[in-house]
């Protein structure tokens, strides 16, 4: 402890205790800080003796530090986390991976292989700032001040809400969860949802609907607009990097316990418009409908000789580089692989390219249209592979996926539409399609295994008076609306560097693929720049191919409900269960057409009815109550204050009690969101925890992590319904069901007498839910005495407000007590790495359809501007929500990248890793653009964007400072563009002074180091507030804004 | 206090240390080297003497575990070395810069394995730019102690309190080593960094637990404390021996995530290692002072 503060001394720490330091919990727990033999002598120890390699002192578990959700081994010395390390079992961590079945004790000295952040992780759980009670605010909101207060007072005051701040002054009566929890009848809920859809497809009036609920009326938000939903959607949960199983369980509480349709994550800050676009892209047309789809199909690294990564940091950040680094360095050296990079920055995996592409940001689309120009050109497309239609002709050519490339477009008033339909020519059913081909027109079911049908790739012609052209014509037109000097001047990028990465992408067969994720899509355009990358792949006919792209290998089923027979449907496993509907408060999956609010275009915010979790739309939409007010919001692992482009310009809608009531945080620290909280209660990190991690994108087999406590919790243990559990996200939810009453949770929360009280009570389900597997005999074995044993040796340090072995196996049938101590024994449930391929073949395929043209795209509008969206790849200026172009209004793009060792908002904890790899980040600049701005290595800019001229970041209560940062000069990035990486910049997180109960909380200013850029990102100008966004997957932008430098 | 003052405090408090040591040990020599085991010097050091090496190695892999691959066969070589008498074992590595992605984690991975401090860093990857606009590249070099044939570093100790093994580490005994960090200049590669007894969360509300549980290394536990070593000694890469000795590769070749990172006996034809060095895109760092580094590069 360091004396520089007079104001603050261990024994106010002691005695306050409200962080997790000074608790004395490890000390006491410890035993092992005696004094040993002389002072200054190590202690010998006997030989294999290592405590790191005893397998009594290993738990498997996921890391979380990224979203990859690796598989680690965290080992455990005297209670305390002492080293973090891959799993060997878990082939995103070992390749090859050891073979399940080995027997944890003889493989306790393999360890796999994990990044820095994974490494680091012990320092996220170990973090002195960490929260053990419930705050509650002693100022007002953001003021930094706190005091305790007991969880069960917490539990109550949000609940029953009332005049909960007058001891500060406040006077408002605050809304409780009570006043907003207003539908309690499961079947009027159900009824209500049914009928909602009715009106939204205009089978049913509002009149209608109001005379048949004249009863329930005072339920709704609006009986007006009943489609807006009942009361309870006026409780908002927004969620960042929550993960499977706290994905399930936190909707079986937000949706079927409070029955609040606003379950919101993060993930449109995210890659979530490339996701959407390949899920789009890939879907199924059955029951008239499109169905299905893949989010994130990526090459088959292991075998490609060529791939072109466009915008995709794939060694420093991506879904990740533990998997995907080994094999592209593998493939690099032994000549197997060739990779160009298209990135305005000079990224690590650009450093080993053939070739760097510095493209201009916003601009990657259009390099794929020029490649797609050159190709069909040049006649260098799998012609063969595209011009089959359907499943049969594909299967003739050994083919496992077929494309849309020949399918006809009605061109209807000059635009195209939908596809033809077979009856609307005579042909068919109204569920076939209609190619052309030999001369004839033909329909075509895309499913049909048995009649192979092929279309000609390019058609532009009139049948019975209809105009119609091939989806692949359409592209076609597109590509070559420009030369491809003019797509050199677009991209900044030499015509004969496109011509070279097109040949060379196209010299290896199907044993090349482009890699995108985040870079393309992050942009107003970002939709159609990954339609354009996602036909660059289809070109080739490279999916399911070894070498070309493939799709994750999947996991078991670990909700119970996607498979027959699981012994834990656990979303159905629900009495009581209350239908959530109505409008989300992002109005995401709704058309706004089809809303009682529709009064034509603009409307007054955007609908976004193909995206989901559009977090930046959230505040905005508080703040002017459209489509209706919110009473009260819990935030949880997401800091949009710190996370969201501009999201600084919604702080003063988190500051206003009029417009969020009642804003409740449950965070692991004092964060840069929960800092203005009312009530921040503390949650316990990944490695105190359950959960089931998440599929990896770059592996090829089954792969099922589970997320399992591996340490006591740092929180405070309180008591809930007779049980004792520590402070958790869990633990509120189930003290608030039960306070209120709701469903789900508590003594009958299953079913009569099978309970929800515990957390392991909900994650144990879903871990036997992968333990049985998803099919006759897909089991684990049965672990045995010994590794039972292992089991509880390798638990002992927990505490029985965690690990209570007999309350564990309460949770389940007795059959499965010991399938689940194998899978925890192992971390998860893993196939061999050798089961990856099947012949010249992915085993798990995407399979079905590949599209180039999407006719529900094309057939929507923009609800802001109006205009429609095309429904294939097409060059767009980067524009506002009106259409309207965005100018140049600066010297330098801006741009963002992420750091090997940063993931946003919570790595400054990592003193091992961030903190002591680069302790702080810069503003990059090439060293022309440094030089004819006077600034050299080490200067200070200021940096200044039209949505913020002064380059300020407010910070509530009349704080602010400027975005200012330190110069790096290179080489290795675009000139006129400037990049800042994103983990930075913090001023809460432990890096300042707060003030809890009357005594100050030093700040440690390591954590505060860095530039912070977001508040300076370019907003829409028809939007108040909300960052410039892409319509139609809900990415925000983040790589659009124009910006100057100011030397200060 | 800003990091300079704070060094400047730690040396002053550390030198006056040396001092006292050196006083103790020019009284009694003999006593100070029991420790060890009879050595007098660099040349005479008996190779593992301050090691507990286990009588029997650790068993090998189990057998369904495919051998074949490098990381794998890796491992299992060690177990064959661990048959031989520590002097017929002259442990290696070799790391291809091609495949070396810059990331960092042997660095993180062997601070988080040896508990290393502030200001310590055994494999520190260093990164440089090179060329202009739009020919660029960026290069990664991570840079271990190189373990020499010929260490400059051991001969300047005056307590020979480091020296080169038999089995080709160069170790240093944090018993004896006075904290005067002669070596630490004496070292042309950097290799080597002084503890100052800090603590990552030290100026935040509390010291946290796993910067003052033990380390392992030379296998031994070294619970971290105020004025008890390895605190006010020089520290550096040792390739893990405590792992080598359980039959685990050093931590920086397990962790790695783009496989780049080789290691192995070279004393052994069969080793991979000894295959790696017949490569002609083999090179040592500052081969011409004559060090003879037992750490190779693939460029």
């Amino acid at each position: 402890m360091k004396e520089a503060n007079p104001n603050y001394t261990r024994r106010d720490f002691l005695r306050l205790s409200t962080f997790v330091g000074g608790t004395g919990l490890l000390a006491a727990q410890a035993g092992v800080f005696g004094e040993i033999g002389t002072a200054n002598a190590g202690v010998a120890q006997q030989a294999g003796n290592y405590a790191l390699a005893k397998p009594e002192n290993i738990i498997y578990t996921t890391c979380l530090q990224c979203t990859t959700a690796c598989s680690i081994k965290a080992k455990i010395v005297n209670g305390v986390l002492a080293k973090i390390d891959g799993n060997p079992y878990s082939a995103s961590n070992m390749v090859p991976n050891i073979p399940y079945d080995l027997p944890p004790v003889d493989v306790a000295r393999v360890d796999g292989k994990i990044c820095l952040k994974g490494q680091a992780g012990l320092q996220h759980v170990y973090d002195p700032y960490r929260l053990r009670k419930v705050l509650k605010r002693a100022g007002t909101r953001g003021s930094g001040k706190w005091r305790t207060i007991p969880f069960e007072q917490a539990v109550a005051e949000i609940i029953n809400g009332g005049q909960l701040f007058k001891d500060i002054g406040e006077n408002r009566q605050v809304p409780g969860l009570k006043d907003i929890v207003k539908l309690r009848h499961p079947q009027v809920a159900k009824a209500m949802a049914e009928d909602i859809n009715k009106i939204r497809k205009k089978e049913l009036t509002i009149t209608e609907f109001q005379a048949k609920y004249k009863d329930h009326l005072d339920v709704l938000i609006d009986p007006e607009h009943p489609d807006l939903g009942p009361k309870n959607n006026q409780f908002l949960f927004q969620c960042g990097r929550i993960h499977n199983g706290r994905i399930e369980f936190s909707k079986r509480f937000v949706n079927g316990a409070i029955g609040s349709i606003n379950w919101v994550e993060k993930t449109t800050l995210c890659g979530q418009t490339s996701n959407k676009a390949w899920v789009r892209s890939t879907m199924a047309y059955e029951e008239g409908k499109w169905k299905g789809g893949v989010k994130s199909p990526r090459p088959d690294w292991a075998n490609t000789e060529f791939v072109l990564v466009v915008g995709s940091i794939v060694f420093e950040a991506n879904y990740g580089p533990v998997q995907e680094s080994e094999p592209i360095t593998e493939g690099l050296i032994n000549g197997r692989l060739k990779v160009a990079v298209a990135d305005p920055r000079l990224t690590k995996v650009a450093s080993k390219a053939w070739k760097w592409l510095p493209i201009k940001p916003g601009t990657d689309g259009t390099l794929g249209l020029a490649m797609i120009r050159w190709i069909l050109e040049k006649d260098r497309y799998d012609r063969r592979y595209l011009q089959n239609a359907n499943a049969a002709a594909a299967k003739a050519d050994g083919e496992t996926t077929w494309s849309d490339a020949g399918y006809l477009v009605k061109i209807v008033e000059g635009r195209p539409q939908k596809y033809l339909r077979a009856d609307e020519v005579g042909l068919g059913t109204k569920e076939q399609f209609v190619v052309y081909w030999g001369g004839k027109f033909l329909a075509v079911d895309p499913n049909d295994t048995v009649q192979p049908v092929e279309g000609d790739l390019f058609v532009d012609t009139v049948y019975q008076e209809i105009q119609l052209k091939s989806a692949l014509q359409l592209l076609r037109e597109e590509a070559y609306r420009r030369t491809l000097d003019e797509y050199a001047e677009i991209t900044g990028l030499k015509v004969e560097d496109i011509a070279a990465v097109a040949r060379e992408f196209t010299s290896h067969g199907k044993k090349a693929a482009v890699e995108f994720y985040r870079g393309p899509i992050k942009h107003t355009n970002g939709w159609y720049n990954a339609q354009a990358l996602i036909a660059l792949n289809f070109l080739i006919g490279n999916p399911d191919w070894q070498g070309g792209l493939m799709k994750p290998g999947s996991d078991w089923d670990y909700t119970g409900e996607k498979k027959d027979g699981k012994p834990y449907p656990v979303g159905k496993m629900h009495p009581g269960k209350l239908t959530a509907f109505g409008v989300p408060i992002t109005r995401e999956g709704v058309k706004y057409e089809e809303s009682t609010l529709f009064a034509g275009y603009p409307a007054k915010r955007p609908w976004y009815p193909f995206s989901g979790n559009v977090a930046q739309e959230t505040w905005p939409s508080i703040a002017e109550g459209y489509p209706y007010p919110i009473q009260a919001v819990l935030l949880h692992s997401h800091s949009p204050m710190y996370s969201i482009p501009g999201g600084m310009h919604q702080l003063g809608t988190l500051l206003e009690p009029e417009k969020v009531p009642l804003l409740i945080a449950c965070d692991i620290v004092i964060g840069e969101t929960s800092m203005y909280a009312d009530y921040i209660f503390p949650d316990v990190t990944y490695l105190e925890r359950w959960g089931t991690g998440q599929k990896p994108h770059h592996i090829r087999v089954k792969t099922s992590t589970v997320r399992q406590p591996v340490i006591a919790p740092l929180t405070d243990t309180v008591e809930v319904a007779g049980e004792k559990l520590p402070l958790s996200l869990e633990t509120l939810m189930i003290a608030i069901a039960e306070k209120l009453g709701l469903s789900g949770f508590g003594a009958d929360g299953f079913a009569p007498g099978m309970p929800l009280k515990r957390p392991e009570d909900f994650y144990l389900k879903l871990v036997a839910n992968i333990a049985c597997g998803d099919k006759p005999g897909d089991v684990v074995p049965d672990a045995g005495g010994g590794e039972l044993e292992l089991f509880r040796q390798s638990r002992r340090h927990l505490s029985p407000a965690v690990f209570d072995e007999e309350k564990w196996r309460q949770a389940l049938r007795p059959q499965d007590w010991r399938k689940v101590v194998y899978v925890l024994n192992r971390g998860g449930r893993f196939e061999s790495t050798n089961r990856g391929y099947d012949g010249d073949h992915a085993r798990y395929l995407l399979g079905g359809m590949n599209r180039f043209y999407l006719e529900e795209i094309a057939t929507s509008r923009h609800p802001i501007s109006g205009q429609y969206f095309s429904g294939y790849a097409v060059w767009q200026e980067i524009q506002d929500s009106m259409g309207k172009t965005i100018p140049v209004e600066g010297d330098f793009k801006l741009i963002t990248h992420k750091e090997v060792f940063g993931t946003q908002s919570r790595t400054a904890t990592n003193y091992w890793a961030q903190l002591s790899v680069q302790p702080e980040n810069y503003v990059e600049l090439n060293r022309s653009d440094a030089r004819r701005l006077g600034v050299k290595d080490g200067d200070r800019v200021r940096i200044k964007s039209r949505s913020n001229p002064e380059g300020v970041h407010e910070l509530g209560n009349g704080r602010q400072r400027y975005v200012e940062g330190t110069v790096k000069v290179m080489e290795g990035l675009r000139p006129g563009v400037v990049s800042v990486s994103t983990c930075y910049g913090h001023w809460a997180y432990g890096s300042n002074d707060v003030e809890v109960d009357g005594v100050i909380i030093r700040g440690d200013a390591r954590r505060g180091t860095g530039i912070h850029v977001n508040p300076v990102f370019r907003l829409d100008d028809n939007l108040r507030g909300t960052p410039l966004s892409e319509p139609i997957g809900g990415s925000v932008s983040f790589y659009d804004t124009w910006v100057t430098l100011e030397k200060v | 206090m800003s990091e300079a003052n704070r060094q400047d405090e730690a040396e002053k408090l550390s030198r006056r240390e040396a001092a006292v040591k050196l006083i103790k040990i020019s009284l009694g020599l003999a006593a100070g080297a029991g420790v060890l085991g009879e050595f007098t010097g660099t040349e005479k050091a008996e190779a593992g003497a301050m090691l507990e090496v286990p009588a029997a190695a650790p068993p090998p892999l189990p057998e369904r575990i495919p051998q074949d691959e490098a990381i794998f066969r890796m491992q299992q070589e060690l177990h064959r070395a661990l048959q031989k008498p520590v002097a017929e074992r002259n442990w290696t590595m070799v790391i291809d810069n091609r495949k070396c992605v810059g990331c960092s984690t042997c660095t993180v991975a062997c601070k988080a394995e040896n508990k290393l401090p502030p200001g310590v860093v055994y494999r520190p990857v260093m990164e440089e730019e090179y060329g202009k606009f739009p020919n660029v590249a960026r290069r990664f070099l991570p840079r271990p102690c190189m373990h020499c044939t010929h260490p400059p570093c051991t001969k300047v100790c005056p307590v020979s309190a480091t020296w080169r093994s038999k089995d080709g580490v160069v170790v240093i005994d944090y018993e004896k080593c006075i904290g005067c960090r002669y070596c630490i200049s004496a070292c042309p590669y950097g290799a080597r960094t002084f503890d100052w007894g800090e603590y990552y969360t030290d100026g935040t509300p509390q010291r946290e637990k796993y910067e003052t549980e033990p380390s392992f290394e030379y296998v031994k536990e070294w619970p971290r404390a105020k004025g008890r070593s390895p605190v006010n000694n020089t520290r550096k890469c040792h390739f893990c021996l405590h792992r080598l000795v359980n039959g685990m590769l050093p931590m920086c070749v397990t962790s790695c995530i783009g496989r780049a990172t080789y290691f192995g006996d070279r004393n052994d034809p069969e080793s991979l290692v000894s295959e790696l060095i017949g490569n002609s895109r083999l090179m040592r760092l500052k081969e011409e002072l004559g060090t003879a580094p037992s750490v190779y590069y693939l460029v």
